[in-house]
């Protein structure tokens, strides 16, 4: 029995994730070799997929009007009708496309793992092969893949990557050799990202746990050298006289903008990090910090607003939106797409990564209702994000309704940041929010 | 600059209904499509007035009734929101091997973008892209509008560019998804500009950014109906 899986294409070397608009078959259909079996948008292009193989589509893995990163399995096909059910009932039910949590920028999907052995060898190419690079025919390859493949013997250029520009990682060539796969996922969020495995065949896998775990029971590990970067930072922040302000924020507006400005690609993050960056041109307090040696406050000549990123193997990286207050909530989503994808292949260069004037982290999409963030160093705040929920709330006249709220927490260096800024700073931001955030899709 | 590339030019001295201009280039792309050596073909045209809705397209911003349009209303293969064609605007269908020209359908885009806005370089005019926003633009207002399909490579449809057509038919939908984008029309910046006019400069462009040789087709190329 073979099973194709059906990639996410790249249209093009700045895709980074495609919106399926129209799968053209069901489960179950039968499809022809260079039938087209769906349809991918990215911009305002659209790209027919086809079938490289002939036989059965036997699972939808993202459905329509979803949005999937470049080479993540969105299909299979089998050979024969027999196979169908089977290949089936091995994959997790499809994400509904409109399953993200009301007001947080949801993390990718569920990646599933191939649910059948991969053919050995040679994956099912995709229909359009685009990423094999075009000019040189020269294999791109992270240096993991490349050991991995010399040591199983694994033809790299008869792979197609799935990294960044085609780029062939070390999952692609586990996945070539039926190898469990463990898809490496990053989480818009300082919470620990969702570590999604399985083994070759289902059974033999043992019950993973719950939560993410970079140890067996019985083990010490050693911190890897992001953890390590990580743990400085933390520990320099407690010689920071620290203190936290939080505010309830009503996002039902903000909701509705989402939807909006979601089928162009604007992420919650996108809009959350345009919200703060002009919340903080207004309030340049906030947007100050220490001097390394403590003798002055620093004014930054931008706003760049960084956003916490779990890695999924261990650590945190925070990738900056420069210029928020000025950058349009297109470009910011589109920049945001590509700093993640740069920062899950780890190729993120220093000043991407080390030149936020002020930080987001964002546990909204794990449904967390508060929480509070430590201050990186060399800035003077950062803001904890919780989920919006449908609340209760009660009007002044004794009336009631249902509004979407969400708690954020400001923590700041008080020896730049007082109180009363950071009351400011966070009454100006739930007004932009509430009232007007239309403004910041202009 | 390698040697130029062949390619056949249908042009259409009258106004073309939508679906006669979307079978021809259907036609087109399978010929290509069973010959991706075969020459590439480019069609420029004006429209008679209609809407089209690319293949995602959302409805919402329609303002009228779909099921009682006051022009035909097409949903078409094509990626973006709703637009609108009629005379005086005139529009560009490349039919490219894509494999031929970097295989990226974002650069592409970008691509036709700089057709336009070497266009109207060439009348002292500065169209300027928006980040996020396909398209070009002339101090803040859509001139040309793009959107393109593709299957295995094999482009349709291309770009819409107002020179001197009435834009009123704009008024009953919200141009590609955007509220707060109005749309323009060249003759509002060099009133001497006519569609006739421009057809040649705009085809001088493409030929040359796309390193086209453009020819008229032979009697076996031509395509029925046309």
């Amino acid at each position: 029995m073979a099973t194709h899986e059906i990639f996410m294409p790249a249209l093009s070397s700045t895709m980074t994730e495609g919106k399926i608009v129209e799968w053209l078959k069901k489960p179950g259909d039968k499809v022809e070799r260079g039938e087209s079996v769906l349809v991918v948008e990215s911009d305002k292009a659209d790209m027919d997929v086809e079938s490289f193989n002939e036989g059965f589509l036997a699972a939808v893995l993202m459905p329509a009007g979803g949005t999937a990163p470049v080479g993540e399995t969105i299909g299979l096909i089998v050979e024969t009708e027999a196979e169908i059910a089977e290949a089936a009932a091995k994959t997790p039910a499809a994400p509904a496309a409109a399953a993200t949590p009301a007001a947080v920028a949801a993390a990718a999907p569920p990646v599933s793992a191939p649910p059948t052995p991969a053919p050995v060898a040679v994956p099912a190419p995709v229909a359009v092969a685009a990423p094999a690079p075009v000019a040189s025919g020269r294999v791109v390859a992270s240096p993991r893949a490349k050991k991995l493949a010399s040591q199983h013997g694994v033809a790299l250029d008869s792979l197609r990557g799935s990294g960044p520009h085609g780029r062939i990682q070390a999952e692609d060539v586990e996945r070539a050799l039926g190898l469990t796969v463990a898809v490496p996922r990053v989480a818009e969020g300082s919470g620990a990202a969702v570590v999604v495995a399985a083994g070759a065949n289902g059974a033999a896998a043992a019950p993973a746990p719950a939560g993410e775990a970079f140890g067996r029971p019985g083990e010490s590990v050693a911190f890897n050298t992001l953890q390590g970067a990580v743990n400085r930072n933390m520990v320099a922040s407690l010689a920071v006289p620290c203190f936290r302000v939080g505010y309830t924020i009503t996002t039902t507006k903000l909701d509705a903008l989402y939807k909006q400005v979601k089928p162009k690609g604007v992420t919650m993050t996108a809009l959350l990090a345009k919200a703060v960056g002009v919340a903080l041109a207004r309030h340049p307090q906030v947007n100050a910090a220490t001097s390394a040696d403590g003798s002055a406050m620093s004014f930054p000549a931008a706003v760049n607003v960084a956003v916490a990123v779990a890695m999924e193997d261990g650590g945190l990286i925070t990738p900056v939106l420069a210029n928020a207050d000025k950058t349009d909530i297109y470009s910011m989503a589109r920049t945001w797409a590509d700093l993640v994808a740069r920062a899950r292949s780890k190729q993120l260069q220093p000043e991407e990564y080390s030149t936020g004037t002020f930080t987001l982290s964002n546990l909204g999409m794990f449904g967390v209702d508060r929480f509070d963030a430590i201050l990186p160093p060399g800035t003077g705040a950062i803001l904890a994000v919780a989920a919006s929920r449908p609340t209760v709330v009660a009007g002044k006249d004794g009336s009631m309704r249902v509004a979407n709220q969400m708690q954020v927490n400001l923590t700041c260096d008080h020896r730049t940041i007082y109180g009363a800024h950071a009351a400011a700073f966070l009454k100006d931001l739930a007004q932009l929010i509430e009232t007007n955030p239309e403004s910041l899709a202009l | 600059m390698g040697p130029k590339l062949d390619a056949i030019l249908f042009e259409a001295a009258q106004p073309v209904p939508f679906e006669r201009a979307w079978a021809a280039q259907r036609s087109l792309q399978q010929r290509l499509l069973a010959h991706p050596e075969g020459p590439e073909a480019v069609l420029l045209l004006e429209h008679e007035p209609c809407y089209t809705l690319g293949r995602g397209a959302s409805e919402a911003f329609l303002r009228f009734d779909p099921r009682r349009p006051p022009l035909p209303l097409h949903r078409i293969d094509r990626g973006g929101e709703v637009t609108h064609h009629a005379p005086g605007q005139l529009v560009l269908y490349p039919v490219l091997n894509l494999q031929r020209h970097g295989a990226d359908l974002h650069h592409y885009l970008r691509e036709l973008e700089q057709v336009v806005i070497d266009l109207l370089a060439g009348l002292d005019l500065q169209g300027e892209r928006i980040a996020g926003l396909t398209g070009v633009w002339l101090e803040g207002r859509k001139v040309a509008a793009i959107g393109v399909g593709a299957r295995r490579w094999i482009s349709q449809h291309g770009l819409a560019l107002n020179v001197d057509g009435d834009l009123a038919g704009f008024a009953a939908v919200v141009p590609c998804g955007l509220s707060d984008r109005p749309v323009g029309r060249l003759v509002d910046w060099r009133p001497e500009l006519t569609s006739q006019g421009l057809r040649q400069p705009l085809l001088g462009a493409f030929a040359r950014r796309f390193g086209l040789d453009l020819r008229p087709p032979n009697p076996q190329e031509g395509l029925q109906g046309w």
